[in-house]
């Protein structure tokens, strides 16, 4: 009898133990990309204002797209962070609160050329977080970079087996459509089935799709060359210094991660105060040197180590950004061409 | 199930409509209802805002039809049947040698097969990518050993999947084997000699029928799981081999087409009933077999 | 089919299960960053692993899930267990072949069904949702491994126990309880180790409100190498091998 007793005992404190947490005043429900905020900042945060923040996380914008849908009614989120087109997706359908800009300070020292984008015209929906360019990543210890320059240099024979792309629809297309002369955000189904066709071709040299850490199957020994977003290297080089970064001469894919808060959340106060609190330089500098991407934040920038800030990788020139594109929203009818050929293209080796 | 018959209960009482209540209650709201739900989701359309909409529509199964979807879906059967095959050859072999072993140490050996189990699957498939990359242990030893020149590529391959299901089920088909090898008697198999059998006849003839039920078992508790085990491809196929579990998992997480994951799992659900038949069949016809 | 070719097979086999596991003890005490080149002994992941909050977090919502949903699991099951084996009664035969079905059941295909059942009834994904999910799936498991245990039971003791004046519930009670509890133990042990494992239902009905271990170790496996996970799948073995020689040692003692 007794070992049972004894489970049952251990299994009502574990239950009112995690009930405890529940019941704390002041909750943060933080939803964000994995490791994509330092420990150290949600730290300060709560020691500051005694906010708790409770962080989850997703790996696609797919997914976060789909979690804050299901859990439209209940709201279980007060933050999140999609990427790009993904604020003019859900802002239409209903899923965003508006931000209050009166509650932020330093939204004037955000870089000109991220705000007021195309896909949240004003910032009605968004502030941004981290931007960056998702180039070509080669590893010189096996390939030499001066050698290369554009997307085609993928399909070239010699790198077969030893490709890797992000396992992403809009991002690999961003290759084909570009390397075809069209724009990435093509809604021309005659376009993207070419782009389609290109892509084929290139498929029987690539080893592996992956956007959770599009830099692993480099440091594995997996793939010499492919694409990889900007931050992917800078976090590389640490373990494989011979990782190195490329813009395409038909153009890199933009993107911009930006803060969003869902309608229904339950304490939008708090998450402005921590955007607010992101937006501070010093904050937003840590979280650029902490986790490898770029601050839109200018004031932040001038703090940054001068080797951080002079990063081409990081903080491109302009000349490296002609041609570069932000993808946009392309309307339901379009994504299904997308994923119609998307899945031919994977299942068809 | 050779179970002593109950006399029943004297009268019909509070505790046994309670009791039966209960029993029902979970497997009706809980399996019965949800399942319907399913099949309801699977006849509608996709709707782009609200994930269904009417009218009633068999598109979805239509689809299934597609034959980019037929393809993974064979695909994805045939690497299940590979998995299954595979811990069927490690484990038969196995399974008999276990129950061969002195008696003292059994219980050993069997806690040994579960102990991995508590350590997290995925932090078993994660141990197995570290040892697979090119630049992993195991690729490292072979080229330290001389016996390759240049690292192989068993990452992200349809084998390291395979590989890593069949690590991940394999007591699943060892377990019931052994079970079966632990009831059998040995003068059979002797009888069966004596009586001039050859080695192959005795294990054809003998050996295999009398371990049938135990095969079959096996076969079930890994092949059903081996279909739906996303996270193992996801890890160790680089998203480059497909499973139907990773088709339902697309649909519904990132695709949004409801139906369409919905039939996908209704088909999954239909392959699990045909083969729970199969093995209702197979033990029937196993146990008129013996009757005669 | 003799001599040492059967032991050379049992050695293989195990040999095949435990490197995957000595690659986790051994990385999980290299000081370098990556799995991919050794860098000297250190016990930094470890350091790293309990500095690591919201993995701590998660261990212990896992441990709370696991728990409790084993220990519901094996109440429900038990009773069901003992209406199958107790009363005959119409649909009888259907509840096996349920019982059956759910435990043959791939995950996936349980875990979109109660997702569906959770968005019809508006129930709020989190703590909830994952205990009645876990519930589900650990259930046939206590039911089956009563069942077999209950077909042992001398059905005449629970007949005597009624016929001396005891009310069905408290034969039941006292008589029947004590007889299987092993059974009971089994099934709350395989139910604890089945919710703590469980990757493919969580994440479906799992909320943002409750994140459990797996799917926060997805996550973690998923953005690069993360040595904290081979420390914590060494701590999880070990922790496991000693509960498991302390319930032996109590058996033990409870034997003598």
């Amino acid at each position: 009898m007794k070992p049972l007793l004894l489970a049952g005992t251990i299994t009502l404190a574990l239950i009112v133990a995690g009930c405890g947490a529940d019941r704390e005043p002041q909750v943060l429900n933080f939803y964000n990309w994995s490791e994509y905020m330092p420990q150290e900042v949600l730290d300060r945060f709560e020691r500051e204002t005694g906010i708790e923040v409770v962080y989850t996380t997703y790996d696609s914008n797919e997914a976060l797209y789909a979690k804050l849908k299901l859990l439209d009614e209940s709201s279980q989120y007060d933050l999140a962070v999609p990427s790009t087109y993904y604020v003019s997706k859900m802002g239409r359908e209903g899923l965003l609160a508006p931000i209050d800009h009166g509650k932020l300070h330093g939204l004037d020292q955000l870089d000109p050329q991220l705000r007021d984008q195309a896909f949240d015209p004003g910032n009605t929906y968004s502030v941004p977080y981290l931007w960056g360019t998702a180039g070509i990543a080669v590893d010189a210890a096996a390939i030499d970079p001066a050698g290369i320059t554009s997307w085609g240099d993928l399909w070239r024979p010699e790198f077969r087996g030893r490709v890797m792309m992000t396992n992403d629809v809009r991002d690999v297309f961003h290759v084909g459509l570009k390397l075809l002369g069209h724009s990435a955000n093509s809604t021309d189904p005659a376009q993207i089935e070419a782009a389609y066709h290109k892509l084929a071709e290139l498929l029987p040299s690539v080893r592996t799709f992956n956007s959770d850490a599009p830099r692993m199957p480099y440091l594995e020994g997996e793939a010499d060359i492919g694409m990889i977003w900007n931050g992917e290297v800078v976090t590389g080089r640490a373990d494989l210094p011979t990782l190195t970064y490329i813009y395409p001469r038909e153009g890199a894919a933009l993107w911009l991660d930006s803060f969003v808060i869902p309608k229904n959340a339950r304490n939008p106060e708090a998450a402005h105060r921590f955007i607010d609190f992101v937006l501070r330089p010093e904050i937003a500098a840590l979280i650029s040197t902490e986790i490898g991407y770029a601050t839109p934040n200018l004031a932040a920038r001038k703090l940054l180590d001068p080797a951080v800030a002079a990063d081409r990788t990081l903080y491109p020139q302009p000349e490296d950004l002609v041609n570069a594109e932000f993808q946009q929203d392309l309307g339901d009818a379009a994504t299904l061409i997308y994923h119609h050929y998307w899945d031919r293209l994977k299942a068809g080796r | 199930m050779a179970e002593v018959a109950l006399p029943p209960p004297r009268h019909r009482n509070l505790l046994r409509s309670a009791l039966l209540g209960l029993s029902w209650g979970w497997l009706l709201a809980l399996v019965l209802v949800p399942n319907l739900l399913v099949l309801a989701a699977s006849l509608l359309n996709r709707d782009p805002t609200h994930f269904l909409q009417l009218p009633l529509t068999l598109d979805s199964y239509r689809r299934l039809l597609d034959p980019l979807y037929l393809r993974v879906f064979l695909d994805s059967l045939a690497l299940a049947l590979a998995t299954t095959l595979g811990c069927l050859l490690l484990g038969y072999p196995f399974a008999w040698a276990l129950s061969r072993i002195d008696g003292r140490w059994r219980p050993l050996l069997v806690f040994l097969l579960i102990l991995p189990f508590w350590t997290n699957s995925l932090v078993r498939t994660y141990a197995i990518k570290q040892l697979l990359a090119a630049n992993g242990p195991l690729n490292g030893a072979l080229l330290a050993l001389g016996l390759i020149d240049a690292p192989l590529e068993l990452l992200y391959t349809q084998g390291a999947v395979i590989l890593g299901l069949v690590y991940l089920l394999l007591p699943f088909m060892i377990l019931p084997l052994y079970a079966v090898f632990e009831d059998l008697r040995p003068e059979l198999l002797l009888a069966s000699r004596d009586l001039g059998a050859g080695r192959l006849a005795t294990f054809v003839h003998v050996l295999i029928p009398l371990t049938l039920p135990g095969i079959l078992a096996g076969t079930l508790l890994v092949l059903l799981p081996a279909l739906g085990m996303f996270y193992v491809a996801d890890i160790l196929g680089g998203a480059r081999v497909l499973l139907v579990g990773n088709i339902i998992k697309n649909q519904f997480l990132d695709a949004r087409d409801w139906p369409f994951g919905a039939a996908a799992s209704i088909l999954l659900t239909a392959a699990m009933a045909l083969l729970l038949f199969a093995h209702r069949l197979a033990r029937r016809r196993l146990r008129d077999g013996e009757a005669p | 089919m003799s001599g040492r070719l059967p032991r050379l097979w049992l050695a293989l086999v195990y040999l095949l299960l435990y490197v995957p596991i000595a690659v986790l003890l051994l990385y999980s005490f290299n000081d370098a960053r990556t799995g991919y080149r050794w860098g000297g002994w250190s016990l930094r992941w470890y350091r790293a692993l309990f500095a690591n909050d919201t993995l701590m977090d998660s261990l212990w919502n896992s441990l709370a899930l696991a728990a409790a949903a084993a220990t519901l699991a094996t109440a429900i099951g038990a009773l069901t267990a003992f209406a199958l084996h107790r009363y005959r009664f119409r649909g009888r035969e259907l509840m096996h072949g349920l019982l059956f079905v759910v435990m043959m059941s791939p995950e996936i295909v349980l875990a979109i069904s109660l997702l569906a059942l959770f968005l019809l009834v508006g129930l709020q994904l989190g703590f909830t949702s994952l205990l009645i999910a876990h519930l589900t799936f650990c259930l046939p498991f206590v039911v089956i491994t009563v069942l077999a245990r209950l077909a042992g039971f001398d059905a005449r003791l629970l007949e005597a126990a009624r016929d001396l004046g005891a009310s069905e519930a408290r034969a039941l009670y006292t008589v029947l309880l004590p007889a299987i509890l092993p059974a009971l133990l089994a099934g709350w042990l395989l139910g604890f180790t089945l919710s703590l494992d469980d990757v493919v239902v969580s994440t479906f009905v799992g909320g943002p409100s409750y994140e459990v271990l797996p799917l926060r170790i997805y996550s973690m496996v998923r953005v690069g190498l993360k040595p904290e996970v081979n420390a914590l799948g060494t701590l999880l073995l070990v922790f496991s091998l000693l509960a498991l020689a302390l319930s032996q040692l109590l058996l033990n003692k409870q034997k003598s």
